[in-house]
């Protein structure tokens, strides 16, 4: 019960009109990012961090929550009418939201994707309210080694179960790792890396590297391509969303599925991709009809929407209690955090109540409206595509700059971004993954600091990573993942015989 | 966002209070804390914030940005690359003089305009309650004998806590494994999950979890009792916390927290400050904020700011020196 | 296709065309990046070695970690690049082709160009000229249209940074003729 009070006193944060109008402004603006190509979840919300600087950290963190909750909606919309995935993780949305657009059916195939977004964030939103009160007094016992491990199985899980060339992999992981070690060495204090450059002396920060990878490569890439475009026009009505909606139950099977996988790979860092992968090929390996998906199904609509919305709420629970981001956004929001003056940790549970269930509430809050909005919006959004790519281009170019310069209020973080943008143009097109890069940087420091923090602690034993249970099973699970394609092969030569 | 009408009655209403100056702030302007997010720097910088803001003490409005990388010397190196511009305060501690001692950082106090010091801050000897060590000398005996040995959580390397740490290791004898947190917030949170038994954090940042009943104050690094009075847990005021002297460990320690401007700034631009500062300290938000987290309220500007910081400088290099931490 | 469902229709002026030679093959430009990548981690493990690589009784000492990840990085660019030469199949995928590389150029460098006039005239103005320039010359819309469009932008990004929310971006002369 203690949960239901929290929250209620969450709610009560919330109900200011500078607030709700934050809101309603955050989902507008993070709809239109998730529609415009190019960009979308994790550096839409870097590029409009800066807005949230100078606010309060409550009125901040909900209004960004919102522009993620609403890049999240925005991301469908391409997927379904333009067959043109705004994000990674709505390409499983494509493979039967398309053709349902074809078929005429794409009011459906929207509904289908907003409800079931809906649907897979409130599963992982009453999950997190439910483990919140209690996960703050387990976070506390993560010391140096506990957090050590949990990255060593970040980046193990990343090498082993990764479908990229493995060499590929680790050039990319490795590139951030050293990137993320430029700058002062928090342990000994020395500085290293920065060849007396005084700009390098900061490190280089993750928002400005996102920005550039994502943001900048991502412009270059879609100019390449031909940019005209073709889509489907929809306009919802309230017929086919009682239609959908009366429809939904047949499949309660496959959302409470994708709802839990979504969870699963949220909390543990795994991530929306994943997750809205897994969401489709589970829902279609259980489904008695398995060759229709793919035509144009909606429960292929459902399933990964599900699952990608779950795991983008649930990778908040980890970043706020222990520092340690679930996804990209997650990252991006731990972020601005910092700047706003939080320290995440179990503490923030304790001293800053107001953040962390305003946040909280805000999920439901945000996501009923979102919800409403987008229904009733989808042909003004679908029709910013219209706008010639000419104009968005550069405005998505001005974006992203003011972003990084804002972060750190520094002319060099616009020409790191341009490097980084470079950079993320040509490794996708050799078919370098950006997943690890990213993630390298933003656990890299934290990592070694957690290891050599723990040597200081055991005086240089290596048995301390598996000083208890706890700690333990997480760095034996993070090196049976690491060596996963070889014990898989294993075992399958074993049951061969 | 702000109200905009409330900014505009703000405005009106400064326009009618406020005294004329010879130069006033035409943009926002920037708190540069080097130091990390919730730490006792920023803390500081946001309460004078709110201090100069309710209190309409400045027509512009005033932004906190946090320049803590590498350590705090990205805040730093921000200053010394801003020169002229007085759009710009830095809330500087004791890292002026540390960091360019221990990591060859191309930078001197000296380089700056040094506006005031609004005040020193204290650092406490702290330990888990559930520890069952209950005064400084029990818990000593017992990193004395400890093996393997206790572990004592700070902010940053080769700073003031490690500098303290290393300075009771000499008086006592006893030896600690020194671990270097990201914030004070972070040693704060390791010695609550009692991954460390103990740091020497500033009162600020383990208020919360001493208020808790979470952790234990051993003694306080000052050579008097800090002088408030009123109850902040159950039992104690920040006045029952013993000096580490009485305690029979003799090591004192106090750092600065003093307001500075780029240098090459203009002789009206730093009068314009010194005044916005000496008015903060009259503020009710500035007293109460003394109390609350256990500063002592100290103004020094000019000429005493000056001999107080020449003096503090040497003090510092010869306890850096004396550690060992001067890089070669 | 003809597709009776399709209404939203945004033209391009000048599609590549599929047909265009290529500027570099794919599999050169692999070995390229991973030559640079690996000089890179060449440089990081020296410096490196500098700032100390050894074990110390309280672990490891600031350029262990750096080092021996660069030593990873080094040794995964060596391992492609010798697989892409011993890897028989042609690799002549085209990296680029000319009409694709002379686009993204057309992004790139005006991109690039704007970093050095936002220090000069700030970022209000360099981003109007971005976007008012990129507008009519590469997307070949109607000045009159492009430098409306420009002027609006910029404008509501000042307005949203600058005035709604104290976010201070670097300005200009045109700026500071404003009092800003």
């Amino acid at each position: 019960m203690e949960a239901f009070h929290l929250l209620l006193y969450g709610f009560s944060v919330l109900m200011t009109w500078k607030i709700l109008a934050l809101m309603m402004v955050g989902l507008t603006l993070g709809i239109f990012v998730g529609v415009l190509p190019g960009l979308g979840g994790p550096n839409g919300v870097a590029i409009l961090l800066p807005l949230t600087f100078t606010m309060d950290p409550t009125s901040a963190i909900v209004m960004l929550s919102c522009i993620y909750w609403g890049a999240l909606f925005g991301g469908a919309i391409t997927s379904i009418l333009f067959n043109i995935p705004g994000e990674a993780w709505s390409v499983a949305t494509t493979f039967d939201g398309y053709p349902m657009a074809q078929q005429g059916r794409a009011a459906e195939a929207l509904t289908a994707a907003f409800t079931s977004s809906f649907i897979g964030s409130l599963v992982a939103v009453l999950l997190i309210t439910f483990l919140a009160p209690s996960i703050a007094s387990f976070a506390l016992k993560f010391g140096p080694p506990e957090f050590f491990a949990v990255y060593l199985l970040t980046f193990c899980s990343f090498v082993g179960l990764g479908r990229e060339e493995k060499h590929k992999t680790l050039i990319s992981m490795a590139l951030g790792l050293l990137v993320a070690g430029i700058g002062m060495d928090t342990v000994s204090g020395q500085l290293r890396m920065t060849f007396g450059s005084t700009e390098l002396l900061r490190g280089v920060n993750f928002l400005v590297a996102v920005i550039g990878l994502f943001g900048i490569s991502e412009i270059l890439l879609t100019m390449e391509e031909r940019l005209a475009l073709r889509g489907h026009a929809a306009k919802i009505s309230l017929r086919v969303v009682l239609k959908v909606w009366r429809e939904m139950p047949r499949y309660w099977a496959t959302l409470l599925r994708s709802s839990f996988i979504g969870c699963w790979l949220g909390i543990t860092p795994g991530g929306a991709i994943a997750a809205s992968f897994m969401g489709y090929n589970i829902a279609k390996r259980m489904s008695k009809d398995p060759d229709s998906f793919g035509k144009g199904r909606i429960e292929g609509v459902f399933a990964p929407e599900t699952a990608a919305h779950a795991s983008g709420t649930s990778a908040l629970l980890p970043m706020l209690a222990l520092g340690i981001p679930g996804s990209g956004t997650a990252a991006i929001l731990l972020g601005g955090l910092m700047v706003w003056g939080l320290n995440p940790g179990p503490l923030l549970f304790v001293e800053h109540k107001e953040f962390v269930w305003g946040l909280i509430a805000s999920m439901y809050l945000g996501n009923v409206v979102g919800l409403v909005l987008v229904l009733t919006t989808v042909p003004i959004f679908a029709s910013v595509l219209r706008v010639p790519f000419a104009a968005i281009a550069p405005m998505i170019v001005v974006s992203c700059a003011i972003g990084a310069f804002a972060i750190q209020n520094a002319m060099f973080d616009i020409w790191l971004m341009m490097l980084f943008g470079v950079l993320g143009y040509v490794f996708k097109k050799i078919g370098i993954p950006m997943a690890p890069l990213t993630l390298a940087l933003v656990l890299g420091s934290r990592a070694e600091d957690s290891f050599r923090l723990s040597m200081i602690g055991s005086a240089g034993d290596m048995r301390v990573f598996w000083s208890n249970g706890l700690v333990g099973s997480i760095t034996t699970l993070a090196l049976v993942l690491l060596f996963w394609p070889l014990i898989a092969r294993a075992l399958a030569a074993m049951r061969k015989r | 966002m702000r109200n905009p009408i409330a900014v505009l009655a703000a405005a009106s209403l400064s326009l009618l209070a406020a005294p004329s100056y010879a130069w006033e702030p035409t943009k926002p302007v920037e708190i540069v804390v080097a130091a990390g997010a919730g730490g006792a720097s920023d803390q500081m910088a946001r309460m004078m914030q709110a201090a100069i803001q309710k209190n309409n003490l400045m027509k512009q409005p005033i932004v906190v940005s946090l320049k803590g990388g590498a350590s705090g010397a990205e805040g730093l190196m921000y200053m010394k690359t801003s020169p002229g511009d007085a759009n710009k305060v830095l809330i500087a501690y004791s890292l002026i003089y540390m960091l360019p001692l221990s990591a060859k950082i191309p930078f001197n106090w000296r380089e700056l305009t040094p506006i005031s010091v609004m005040a020193l801050d204290e650092f406490v000897l702290w330990d888990n309650t559930t520890l069952p060590y209950k005064t400084t000398k029990e818990f000593i005996d017992a990193a004395k004998k400890a093996d393997p040995m206790f572990k004592m959580g700070g902010t940053g390397s080769k700073r003031e806590d490690h500098v303290l740490t290393v300075f009771i290791e000499k008086k006592t004898g006893a030896k600690f494994a020194y671990l270097p947190y990201k914030s004070g917030g972070e040693a704060a949170t390791q010695l609550v999950g009692n991954h460390t038994a103990s740091n020497v954090n500033n009162p600020s940042e383990n208020l919360e979890v001493w208020r808790a009943g979470q952790v234990r104050a051993l003694c306080v690094f000052s050579k008097e009792r800090m002088q408030y009075k009123t109850k902040v847990t159950e039992t104690m005021s920040w006045n029952d916390i013993p000096t580490c002297k009485e305690q029979g460990l003799d090591v004192s320690y106090q750092m600065l927290r003093a307001m500075f401007l780029p240098g090459g700034v203009k002789p009206e631009e730093a009068a314009f400050y010194t005044d916005l500062f000496k008015k903060v300290t009259q503020t009710a938000e500035y007293k109460d904020y003394m109390e609350k987290q256990a500063l002592k309220p100290v103004f020094l500007t000019g000429k005493d700011m000056l001999k107080f910081l020449e003096e503090d400088d040497a003090l510092n290099k010869s306890l850096m020196t004396e550690a060992g931490f001067v890089a070669q | 296709m003809t597709d009776p469902g399709v209404e939203i229709v945004a033209g391009d002026p000048d599609e590549p065309p599929d047909d265009s030679p290529a500027v570099a093959q794919q599999r050169n430009v692999e070995m390229v990046t991973l030559a640079v990548t690996l000089a890179f981690a060449l440089l990081m493990m020296y410096d490196n070695w500098r700032t100390g690589i050894s074990w110390e009784p309280t672990g490891p000492a600031a350029g262990y970690f750096p080092f021996w990840v660069a030593l990873i990085l080094g040794g995964a660019c060596l391992f492609g690049i010798v697989k892409e030469i011993v890897k028989r199949d042609s690799g002549r995928d085209a990296f680029v082709t000319r009409s694709q590389f002379k686009r993204v150029l057309q992004m790139f460098v005006p991109t690039l160009l704007y970093v050095p006039v936002t220090q000069w005239l700030g970022l209000y103005v360099a981003s109007f000229i971005l976007i008012a320039g990129f507008m009519i010359v590469v997307g070949k819309i109607k000045a009159w249209k492009s430098l409306l469009t420009a002027f609006i932008f910029s404008a509501a990004m000042f307005g949203t940074f600058e005035i709604a929310f104290d976010v201070i971006m670097p300005k200009g002369p045109l700026e500071h003729l404003f009092g800003y």
